[in-house]
């Protein structure tokens, strides 16, 4: 059984590369924010029930529908769905509001907090089981 | 996990915004520079602008600083016979600056600046808790 196997660890990293391309598409809002025309945007919300059923997990993977099929791995590849969230616009078309782009960096950057220690903690616990 | 596309993004963020700060301290240094020669056109008045860029490889918008445009707007006109650059009427052109609205354009280019800053930070906390991670 390899690490990702686990499902509390897989739980985790799958939150914590939501939170990170999150990340990512809120840098690039903030560092638009004065370029004309521009519209911020999000990652659409993490649905729990699909993460309850595995849904996310398999993402955008292939389905092998048959078993002569080969498996193709695409961890690390997972891409979340964005949504643009339309805001006030400035009179240049600018939608980017700095103050609600920097409370969901902070949001965001406290998650990851909260995800990287629950991995730290549970990995612990196994170190336990194994009585290291 | 890679984080570099954030960092990258930011930081282009903040060349542009720095950029901006060129053109507005420009303008500013330059509020009472006439012209050379008599009757002739003072400094003109640049405004600095940015532009945004799909960057294919790291598939994210990056922030370039636009070329600066020239203000239209009329010059300031002063009456000073006694100058060396006034007209056959004794007016001397002063350039189109008008100092209040370099500064509140360099306040808005300073907070943004700032804004991408913090959001460099946060990207870089998270990146050190993930390498944390190692230590356990």
């Amino acid at each position: 059984m390899s690490m990702p196997d686990v499902p509390l660890l897989s739980l985790l990293r799958e939150r914590m590369t939501w939170l990170h391309q999150r990340q990512d598409v809120l840098s690039q809002n903030v560092a638009n924010a004065d370029t004309p025309g521009y519209v911020a945007r999000d990652l659409k919300a993490q649905d729990f029930s699909d993460i309850l059923s595995g849904e996310t997990t398999r993402g955008n993977a292939l389905r092998a529908t048959d078993p002569r099929h080969i498996a193709i791995s695409t961890s690390g590849h997972t891409q979340f769905e964005e949504e643009t969230t339309p805001g006030q616009a400035n009179p240049n078309g600018n939608a980017v509001s700095l103050e609600q782009e920097m409370i969901k960096v902070s949001e965001t950057q406290a998650q990851f907090q909260a995800a990287a220690n629950l991995y730290a903690k549970a990995l612990t616990m196994m170190k336990t089981a194994i009585g290291h | 996990m890679d984080f570099s596309t954030s960092m990258a993004v930011v930081a282009s963020g903040m060349k542009a915004q720095s950029a901006r700060m060129k053109t507005i301290a420009e303008n500013i240094a330059n509020a009472n520079s006439t012209a050379t020669t008599p009757g002739g056109d003072p400094y003109r008045r640049k405004i600095a602008t940015v532009a945004s860029s799909f960057d294919r490889e790291l598939g994210a918008n990056l922030v370039t600083a636009g070329k600066s445009i020239a203000d239209k707007s009329e010059f300031r006109t002063q009456y000073d016979p006694g100058n060396p650059n006034a007209d056959a009427k004794g007016y001397v052109k002063l350039p189109n600056v008008d100092s209040l609205v370099e500064i509140m354009d360099m306040r808005e280019a300073q907070r943004s600046y700032e804004a991408d800053l913090t959001a460099m930070d946060a990207t870089k906390s998270m990146l050190a808790r993930t390498v944390d991670l190692l230590n356990k």
